[in-house]
């Protein structure tokens, strides 16, 4: 039996063959958690789909003793795993590539792919079917047949990719690696014997790590914006914890405290299973780290408050601690907006601007608090069509409308294609008790025509 | 504490009560409850001022409550102001009747669950910048639930770099053990902490002092479509440690960021210490 086979044919050859329905998602799935957890023997890691997985292995391969050992202790750990793979480790992706699929050769040293190549089919070139096919007539069959065939004719016949992919194979002609994560400027990792699965472990680890880190980022004189933490658990899972700073920082301390709120904030998620084998921490952005001097007052006052915003934001989720920044929008909702206070700290909040814009197109009162989304009002009263309302009912209860200001007529805007709609009316109104409202109405009795006026509520004023 | 067997006589009554105040002043000291180093918050008023015994204690927790869940943002204009007032407090050189008008120096912590975020609005900076609230040294922390809330406020009255804590909650009945950690955390941080309610709860709590708040309506000279005038509450303090209770209609005014009595406001009750002192214990 082969591939390309009917599964009619196939049953009738063998009974007791199982279906399933390809899934391609789920394999891309499959091969991404595995291209997660290769990240333990290099950070360049990038997917050969549908099946493969390209690692970059220069400068790491000391760290498990040899290439052949690095080979080994991969293969041995995958099968593990139930897959079935196989390896190859060359100077070039291709070779690696061709010694991977069509070889026994493990291990190609450098200078030897031509004689490695001449042997495989010409599939080893990662060439499209139909120029295989085509070569095939006319009898050429292997690598080798190719290799002393003048180049030109050769490139007019079945293209340049031919003889591109060869170059790269034997190494004329660098083949880039896109690497599926970048590649954090700052890495320190901790292999264990025994998996470590208690949360004080894996702190202290944070902290141990952490330390190493400082080392580095001292050298550099940067500090650490973004942090990650990487735990491989010995089924192959891998946990990322990410934690943001809104300075940057060095202590170790102080990054052991960001990720005691994500761990505990991640609760369960953080299932340790049998205990995790590796444990990485990466600094994933840096910046330069100002140099730390004796403050006074203010200085230490900013550090703290700071301290307490990484500290909120590592518990509720960075987009939950804000600030609010003033946008240069006269649609209400537009003109503010909250940013989470880690990014905000050095920005130019925009509130001067608006004080200054305030005073001179003398913009009438705004409320206190504004619904994210204008609530509908069904029932509502208007002596005059497009006057204030008399009477509304808001939630169950009826207001009756003492006094009000407006119009303040806003026009939506009407450049934008998609933001288009219908103009709003705005009331500041004081009901009876002395509950004030900012209420709108959105359209014109004059076009009721095409669509009849609907009021909303939109704020309240302390 | 000894008191006497029989009912003191009317005239003797306050200065009783002050006495015993007095001594729950100082077993609160005692107790780390009260911090000595940060003088009160005026509230600029002098009735209310005297009912809080100078003002308003900082380094300590406050409740304030909306009596409905519309008047939501009432109390929160209430607590804003109060903010705004603190920070003017710690400005060094501006003490005095002639305070010059400045933004909030100190940054204001503003903590909602969301659910109350969803039913009552987010702050919104362009109003209360006009409401002479400075949006630029206010950070504001949604939390998905209650606890959260609690947990963030416990931590956010902990740090010094902070004026003014305000967490708001939703939820009814706060335990008494989780108000008493807020109140220790403030008093530990120096800091002002207050706690936002959509609901007033008559539950028992470790809170400095509790204010109901609600919308007074404007004073319209004429009846319909003008000009509505400044924000216009009814403050009512219904409990005190430091003294008696009250209930009053204060203004803010924005542009000089201090509270005014109202003028031409409803008359409201007289304070319970003017009242003549009841004979027949009940």
């Amino acid at each position: 039996m082969g591939t390309g086979l009917a599964l009619a044919q196939a049953r009738a050859m063998h009974p007791a063959v199982i279906a399933v329905p390809e899934d391609q998602a789920g394999d891309a799935r499959l091969l991404n958690a595995l291209a997660d957890w290769c990240q333990r023997y290099t950070p360049l890691v990038a997917l050969d789909p549908p099946d493969g997985i390209l690692l970059d292995i220069s400068g790491c391969t000391h760290l498990f003793g040899n290439e052949q050992k690095l080979r080994h202790d991969l293969l041995a750990r995958v099968t593990r795993f139930g897959f079935s793979a196989r390896a190859a480790i060359a100077s070039t992706i291709a070779a690696a590539w061709a010694a991977a699929h069509f070889s026994t050769v493990t291990i190609i040293p450098p200078g030897d792919e031509r004689e490695l190549l001449a042997p495989l089919p010409l599939a080893a070139l990662r060439l499209p079917q139909e120029t295989a096919a085509a070569m095939a007539r006319l009898g050429l069959k292997h690598v080798g047949d190719i290799i002393a065939l003048p180049r030109a004719p050769l490139a007019a016949r079945f293209g340049i990719d031919l003889l591109r992919n060869f170059d790269r194979a034997i190494g004329c002609e660098d083949e880039p690696l896109s690497p599926r994560l970048p590649v954090a400027p700052y890495i320190a990792e901790k292999s264990f014997h025994e998996p470590i699965a208690r949360e004080e472990d894996v702190l202290l680890t944070i902290e141990r790590l952490a330390a190493r880190l400082k080392l580095a980022l001292v050298a550099h004189g940067d500090g650490a914006r973004n942090l990650e933490l990487a735990l491989f658990r010995t089924d192959g899972v891998v946990k990322r914890v990410t934690a943001g700073t809104s300075r940057p920082i060095r202590d170790p301390a102080a990054i052991r405290a960001l990720f005691v709120e994500r761990l505990a904030a991640l609760g369960d998620a953080m299932d340790p299973g049998f205990g995790f084998d590796l444990a990485r921490l990466s600094v994933t952005r840096a910046e330069p780290h100002p140099e730390e001097q004796i403050g006074l007052g203010q200085a230490e006052d900013c550090a703290e408050l700071d301290r307490l915003i990484d500290h909120l934001s590592a518990r509720l989720g960075r987009a939950r601690v804000t600030r609010l920044i003033a946008h240069d929008s006269h649609i209400p909702e537009l003109a503010a907006s909250a940013l989470p206070a880690q990014m905000t700290a050095t920005i130019e909040s925009g509130w001067d601007a608006f004080r200054r814009f305030r005073t001179d197109a003398r913009l009438s009162t705004r409320p206190l608090r504004l619904l994210a989304k204008p609530e509908p009002i069904v029932d509502l009263l208007a002596l005059i069509p497009d006057g204030p309302p008399a009477r509304f009912r808001w939630r169950r209860a009826w207001h009756e409308v003492v006094a009000a200001e407006g119009p303040e007529r806003i026009e939506a805007p009407w450049w934008n294609e998609d933001g288009s709609g219908p103009v709003r009316d705005y009331f500041r109104v004081q009901d009876k008790a002395g509950l004030r409202f900012w209420l709108f109405r959105a359209g014109l009795y004059r076009d009721a025509a095409l669509a009849m006026p609907r009021w909303f509520l939109h704020g309240f004023y302390a | 504490m000894a008191l006497r067997p029989e009912p003191p006589s009317p005239v003797d009554a306050p200065r009783l009560l002050d006495r015993l105040r007095q001594e729950l002043l100082s077993a609160e000291r005692a107790a780390g409850l009260v911090s000595l180093s940060n003088p009160p918050l005026a509230i600029g008023i002098a009735v209310i001022d005297t009912a809080l015994g100078g003002g308003l204690a900082c380094g300590a927790l406050h409740e304030i409550a909306a009596t409905r869940e519309s008047e939501t943002a009432v109390a929160t204009g209430f607590a804003l102001a109060l903010a705004v007032r603190n920070g003017r407090k710690s400005r060094p050189g501006c003490s005095g009747s002639r305070e010059q008008i400045s933004p909030l120096p100190q940054t204001v912590l503003w903590i909602a669950e969301d659910l109350s975020l969803a039913e009552n609005g987010q702050l919104y900076g362009p109003g209360l910048d006009q409401a002479g609230i400075a949006p630029e040294h206010l950070i504001t922390v949604s939390a998905p639930r209650a606890r959260d809330v609690l947990w963030a406020m416990e931590e956010a009255l902990r740090c010094r770099a902070l004026g003014v804590v305000i967490g708001e909650i939703r939820a009814r009945g706060i335990e008494h053990v989780t108000t008493r950690r807020l109140s220790l955390a403030a008093a530990a941080g120096n800091t002002l902490g207050f706690l936002l309610r959509t609901l007033p709860d008559d539950e028992p709590s470790a809170c400095a002092t509790r204010w109901m708040l609600a919308a007074a309506p404007s004073d319209l000279p004429s009846p319909r479509f003008h000009d509505i005038g400044p924000p216009r509450w009814t403050v009512h303090l219904t409990r005190n440690r430091r003294g008696h209770s009250g209930i009053w209609i204060v203004e803010w005014n924005s542009v000089e960021q201090r509270f005014e009595l109202a003028k031409n406001s409803q008359p409201v009750a007289a304070t319970a210490l003017d009242r003549p002192y009841r004979t027949t214990a009940a």
